[in-house]
Order: structure tokens, then C-alpha cells, then sequence
């Protein structure tokens, strides 16, 4: 009896426990991020407002020029682990759209250029936009929605622009390879000298050596056709490329400084896709990787309180 | 962070995830006194897995020369400097009896900071202390190749005879085989903050998802054995895969049984045998080759325990290199281990044979009984070997190789000596 009773205790306590111990959020998170502060839920008053203006992508910069400028400060990012970025410290973006298409002209100072990702320790300068995937009216403590990429039930659509796969757009075949940064390097393995033939025949034969190439990740792909990716994310760590690629955008750097056009179609059929309408208004925040930096994943350099973007009517 | 056990270290320390252990683990005994660094495995390896575009510099299988010797070069010195430099009670072993135990701890309890504590308690950015190797440190995968360790150093750390006496070389050098230790608590899985690389729950082998990678090198940097490696081609990281294919037993020559990996299969020293541990280090099967050589008879040893991974691949250590080398190495484990194999025990001689006999992974063992053939002394301890037989079998329980401690032999025909 007593054993029974004594059985019956250590299951119930135990069940107890464990309840408590789910309850209380441990075992969700690593205990490496930091707790959600209350301004993080606190968008700022001035925001970003995408002007109307009747021209299309040749006419894209002279209109951007005519936008409003929006500068973001950013900071290092140290909310979620590992920390880091914080090298640069402002970002200028401006918007407008033709009724059809949303273009975001970005700026930001970086002294070095980086725009390839080959060598070890070398990583791409590179600039994301995010917005929550479905309209948000209001962000507020009450009403939170997480600028750390987004929440579950709450996801955000990441607008990613890369400096490796906008040089890559311009390059023969579509694609940097081991011999751009390698200019002497030897392979015994090449089958076939023709540049654009180079090594396909291994690939194609023993799929499982090609890697990232077989798995079809828009990472290890040639003639991708853009220089944007775009994803979708719920939560630091999910960040998923979409199978259905919409965001194009063009970028060029010089005298230090980054001169980056972002645009999309204001709707798109794809449901992962954020959706535009004239005189809408949501949010918006930045991130900015510094390749020289070492940059990459959560080492950037963050927006962090989310920004409203207003959308103008068509006149 | 939670807390998990490290039966290496004979503690609990700090991991990000949970203690999972798999149901069976990849694992492998190399015996560092057969090598002879004819490199077999480290081609057969490259010859299976990295042929391609981006792989020119990779060798998740490789051989070096120790002391100096690194493929990245002084990969291991590197780390050490870190622990030794910032961590608390670097390389601090207690191993009184009061603090081993025979399976929770059974080298004693390691009382400095893993590579996970040291990031933890210094604050870093990272989950595991660690450096990416830059392109200077890939490019030579055997430098210092045969490079003794001076006269100065050997004095400095020791001399070798406490275990073997060498009197004529007062320098040493050893061959060490380097494959992925598939750890129980990866550093490269806890690194990434994509949670690309996954344990496997079947064979406890990991991997990196190549669909789930983003070449954030994360795991490149933080891996202390430095076995990911980055594929500038494909933009993002790769590692050894324990020939997973031949571990499922997907090779049709083992007939559906699990079959030994690329470069354990390859060793012409015979100084590889590859298996699958118990998945509960508790609870070691003593008729598991893997179990008894690692948990029962502890003559096989991880590879710089102090980092906190719980690496997979155990060495018997060299006989000849100063013992404090081998310390730092191998753990506090080193003494007995080399005392059980410099005078083996009839098992243990039973054992050993089993190396390379078969590319099918044994999972048990038997031993007959067979006549004493030999006699000798060994740095004082009487040595007696017996002409036992030893079975192995596959998991199936089939039988699968016979041998004889006494290597059979024959004398040709008279008639065939004749020189022409």
C-alpha cells in the first residue's frame, strides 16, 4: 500500500514538475537570447513613406532621388546570440512605387567593399528589408509582434540583398567560382576544360558530391537571375529561402558607400509574399552586414524597433 | 544552456541542448602504434567524398605528425592556447578513486572549462571557443611530416621510458589519424544557429543539411577538431559523413549489414576497427568490441577529452612519446590504458586481432580458448599469450570472421626456393 502511495507521489510530483518546468518557457529557448524588452514592441513615430511616381526601373533613380530620405540608425545586434554587427551605424532608405511595382532605394557608407563569399574568412556585404507578412495596423506592447525576425503565428518576409549574387549577375556563366578568387589553382578532376561544361559531368554523375548544388540551394546555384533573395522567417534561426523567388534588385558601390534599389511587384500570387496595396500603411525594419566584419546571420548590424511604412495612393 | 553529462570529463557541464544520446553511437579505435602514415585512408577518403570543385583543399581524413605536425595547421595548439590562456583550472584533472567512477567517470573528474564554459563565462559571441582557420592554415595537410620533437622538448616534457624504453632515440614523433569524432555534444551542431547540422538518433553520426545551410561558417569556427569544412563553391560548409551510406549497410557487399566507413575499411596497418558503442555508456556491452575496448578495458582513449565534445574516436596511445604529451593528448586515461597494452591481457590480444579483418562491423565477440605460445617480461610485468581464437559477429549474429592470435603460417616447397 504504502509503496503504491509512495509510487503514485513520485509520478504526480514529477508531472508537476515537468508541467512547471514547460510552462515556464525553458525549454524553448537556450537561455542565449534576451528577454523582450518593452521598446522592442514600441515602433518609432517616424516612419518611411513610398512615394507615388509614375516611371519605371530606367527612371527608378531619378524618382528615388525625388523621395523623401528616411535614415534608420542601427546598432549591434544583441538580442539573440551570437551578437554582433554594429559597424554601421546609419541607413538611408527611400520608396516609391507606380501603381504596378515598390522600389526601395537604400545607402549606407561601408569603406570596403565585399563582394564575394569563396575563401574561408571572407563574407558578403549585404542589406535585408523585413516586414511582416501579413498587414500589421498596430505594434504595442499590448499588440506585439517580434522584430527578431518575426514570431510563431506571426511570420515576416526578409527581402535579402547580396553583393556576391549582384557581381554574380554580371559574371560569365552566372556564377564566381573556386578559380576567381583561386587564379592559379589546379584540379585534377575537371573533366571537361569549357568553362561552362567545367566539372558538370561530376556533378551530374555523383550528385551526392555536389553539395549545396544537388540540394538546389539558391546559395550554391548559378544564374540565379537576381540579386535578392527572398524569405520567409518565424523566429531567429528559421530564416527559409522561398521556393518562389520574386524580389529583384541592382546595387553598386563606390567612394564608400553602397547605392542598393530593392523592388517587387507591390502583389505577387506567391502567399509568402508581403502585400502592397496603395494607401496601406505597415512597418518595416533594416539589417546590415559588413563583410569586411566578418558579418553573417545574427552578427549585423539591426534596426531593431520596427518603422512605419505608409504607401501612397495613386494619383 | 543546459546542464548535460560528459562521462569523459566524470561531471556535468554546459551544452545548449539537452543530453540526447543516440541509440547507438559511430565510433572507432585507432591504435596509434600501428600507423604508419602510408596515408591510405586519408586517400581513400578523397578518392570517395571530396573530388570535386571546392574540395581541393579538403580532407575530413587525414594523418599527422605529432608533435608539430596539423591539418589546419596547429589546429590543436590553437585551441589549447585559448583553454590555457582564458579558461579557468586549464587542464586540472582530478583522479583520486574518490573521484572516478567506474562508468560516470572513469578517467576522473576534469575540474577546467570546456570550450563551451570558457565562451560561456568570458562572455564571448560564440557557443564553443574557437578561430576559423584562414587559407595558410589549409594549404598543407602533412607539413612537419616525420618531424621528431627535439632532444629540448623531450627534456621539457618528460622523457618516454616510463612506459617503453627507448634508450637509443631520445627523440619522438607519432602518427595521429584524424576523421570527425562525431561527438555526443557537437560543438559544430551547437554553433549553429540555423540548426543545419543534426545528430543522427540511429547512429549518432552528424551531419550538415545541405538544404538548411547558409555558409555562415559558424560551425567551421567553432568545431575544435576543425573537421567542417567551407566549400567556397557551394557557399557553404561540409563534413565528414561517416560513409553513412555503408554505415546503413547500403553496400551490397556487406549483404544489408552495416559495413565499416571508406577509411577504416582502407587501413593497410591494420590499426583501425569501426563500430557502433551503446548508445547508454552505462550500461556497456561486454561483448561489443567497441564497448570493451572503450568503457570495460578503457585501453582506448578520446582525443583532447578537456574540450568538453565527447568525441567518438578513441586511440590506444603511442608507447614511446613522453607521457605528459600524452596527457594533455589523451587524458589522464593515458597511464592505464598504456599499461594494459604494453602487457596485454588475453583478451585484449584477442581483440586486437580483429582489426581489418572485415569491411562488416562487428558487434560482438567470442573468444576459444587456445594453447600458451609464448612467454616474456614487459617493463617487468610477465607477459604470457596463448593461441586463443576470435569470433566476430555481425549484429545479425552471423558469423563473420575466425581468427587465430598466432598468425598461421606455411613454408613453401622446397622445390620453390630454387633462384633462377
Amino acid at each position: 500500500m504504502m509503496k503504491c502511495l509512495l509510487r503514485k507521489s513520485v509520478f504526480f510530483g514529477s508531472t508537476l514538475v515537468a508541467l512547471v518546468f514547460l510552462c515556464s518557457g525553458v525549454t524553448f529557448s537556450q537561455g542565449l537570447d534576451k528577454e523582450i524588452s518593452m521598446e522592442e514592441n514600441i515602433p518609432t513615430n517616424e516612419g518611411l513613406t513610398v512615394k507615388y511616381i509614375a516611371t519605371d526601373l530606367n527612371g527608378a533613380d531619378r524618382a528615388l532621388g525625388q523621395a523623401d530620405p528616411y535614415k534608420l540608425e542601427l546598432q549591434i545586434q544583441d538580442l539573440a546570440f551570437p551578437n554582433g554587427g554594429g559597424s554601421v551605424q546609419e541607413v538611408e532608405v527611400r520608396g516609391f512605387h507606380n501603381g504596378e511595382t515598390i522600389f526601395f532605394g537604400i545607402k549606407w557608407n561601408d569603406a570596403s567593399k565585399n563582394d564575394r563569399a569563396i575563401a574561408h574568412a571572407q563574407f558578403r556585404d549585404a542589406v535585408g528589408l523585413m516586414f511582416p507578412l501579413e498587414t500589421v495596423k498596430e505594434i504595442s506592447p499590448e499588440k506585439p509582434f517580434s522584430p527578431r525576425m518575426g514570431d510563431r503565428g506571426k511570420p515576416v518576409n526578409i527581402w535579402h540583398w547580396k553583393a556576391d549574387w549582384e557581381k554574380e549577375l554580371n559574371v560569365n556563366g552566372g556564377k564566381e567560382h573556386m578559380e576567381d578568387e583561386y587564379p592559379n589553382m589546379f584540379t585534377d578532376f575537371d573533366f571537361n576544360p569549357d568553362p561552362i561544361r567545367f566539372h558538370k559531368e561530376t556533378y551530374e554523375s555523383t550528385p551526392l558530391m555536389a553539395g549545396g548544388i544537388s540540394a538546389e540551394s539558391l546559395l550554391s546555384q548559378a544564374n540565379r537571375g537576381r540579386s535578392v533573395e527572398d524569405l520567409n522567417a518565424v523566429g531567429f534561426g528559421t530564416l527559409t529561402s522561398q521556393e518562389h523567388q520574386d524580389v529583384n534588385g541592382k546595387g553598386s558601390w563606390s567612394n564608400g558607400k553602397w547605392d542598393v534599389v530593392i523592388y517587387r511587384p507591390l502583389e505577387t500570387s506567391d502567399e509568402n509574399d508581403v502585400k502592397f496595396v496603395p494607401g496601406m500603411s505597415t512597418f518595416f525594419n533594416m539589417a546590415v552586414w559588413n563583410g569586411n566584419e566578418g558579418d553573417r546571420n545574427g552578427q549585423k548590424s539591426v534596426s531593431i524597433r520596427w518603422r512605419p511604412l505608409k504607401i501612397e495612393t495613386v494619383k | 544552456m543546459t546542464l548535460v553529462h560528459n562521462w569523459h570529463l566524470g561531471r556535468t557541464m554546459e551544452y545548449p541542448y539537452f543530453e540526447s544520446r543516440p541509440e547507438h553511437q559511430f565510433a572507432a579505435v585507432f591504435n596509434i602504434n600501428r600507423c604508419i602514415a602510408c596515408q591510405t585512408c586519408t586517400m581513400a577518403h578523397k578518392s570517395t567524398w571530396t573530388y570535386s570543385k571546392g574540395q581541393e583543399y579538403m580532407w575530413w581524413n587525414n594523418v599527422e605528425t605529432k608533435p608539430y605536425g596539423g591539418y589546419p595547421q596547429h589546429w590543436d595548439h590553437k585551441i589549447l592556447q585559448l583553454l590555457w590562456d582564458n579558461g579557468n583550472n586549464p587542464m586540472e584533472w582530478y583522479t583520486s578513486a574518490k573521484d572516478k567512477d567506474e562508468t560516470k567517470a572513469p578517467y576522473g573528474l576534469y575540474n577546467g572549462d570546456t570550450i563551451f564554459e570558457l565562451a560561456r563565462t568570458k562572455g564571448l559571441n560564440q557557443v564553443a571557443v574557437g578561430y576559423i582557420p584562414d587559407d595558410k592554415e589549409w594549404r598543407f595537410p602533412n607539413i612537419y611530416e616525420d618531424t621528431a620533437a627535439s632532444e629540448k622538448t623531450n627534456y621539457e616534457t618528460g622523457a618516454a621510458n616510463e612506459s617503453s624504453e627507448l634508450p637509443e632515440h631520445k627523440r619522438w614523433f607519432f602518427y595521429l589519424q584524424r576523421i570527425c569524432n562525431h561527438c555526443t555534444y557537437p560543438a559544430c551542431l551547437a554553433a549553429c544557429p540555423r540548426k543545419a547540422i543534426y545528430k543522427r538518433k540511429e547512429d549518432g553520426i552528424v551531419l550538415i543539411d545541405q538544404k538548411r545551410c547558409r555558409g555562415y561558417r559558424k560551425c567551421v569556427e567553432q568545431c575544435p577538431y576543425k573537421k567542417p569544412m567551407y566549400r567556397g563553391e557551394t557557399r557553404m560548409s561540409e563534413k565528414c559523413i561517416a560513409c553513412y551510406p555503408r554505415i546503413e549497410g547500403k553496400d551490397p557487399i556487406t549483404k544489408g549489414r552495416r559495413m565499416e566507413a571508406r577509411c577504416m575499411a582502407a587501413c593497410v596497418g591494420k590499426i583501425r576497427l569501426n563500430g557502433l558503442l551503446t548508445g547508454d555508456y552505462r550500461k556497456p556491452d561486454p561483448k561489443n568490441p567497441m564497448d570493451w575496448l572503450i568503457h570495460i578495458h578503457k585501453v582506448a582513449l578520446p582525443l583532447y577529452p578537456q574540450f568538453g565534445t565527447e568525441p567518438n574516436i578513441y586511440y590506444i596511445p603511442p608507447r614511446w612519446a613522453p607521457r605528459s604529451y600524452l596527457r594533455q593528448m589523451f587524458g589522464p586515461g593515458v597511464d592505464e590504458a598504456l599499461d594494459k597494452y604494453a602487457s596485454p591481457s588475453r583478451t585484449l590480444m584477442a581483440v586486437l586481432q580483429l582489426f581489418r579483418t572485415t569491411q562488416t562491423m562487428l558487434s560482438r565477440f567470442e573468444i576459444e580458448d587456445g594453447k600458451k605460445i609464448f612467454e616474456s617480461e614487459v617493463m617487468g610485468k610477465k607477459v604470457e599469450v596463448y593461441n586463443d581464437t576470435v569470433i566476430g559477429f555481425a549484429s545479425d549474429g552471423t558469423e563473420i570472421v575466425r581468427v587465430q592470435v598466432e598468425e598461421p603460417t606455411w613454408e613453401s616447397d622446397e622445390k620453390r626456393m630454387i633462384t633462377y
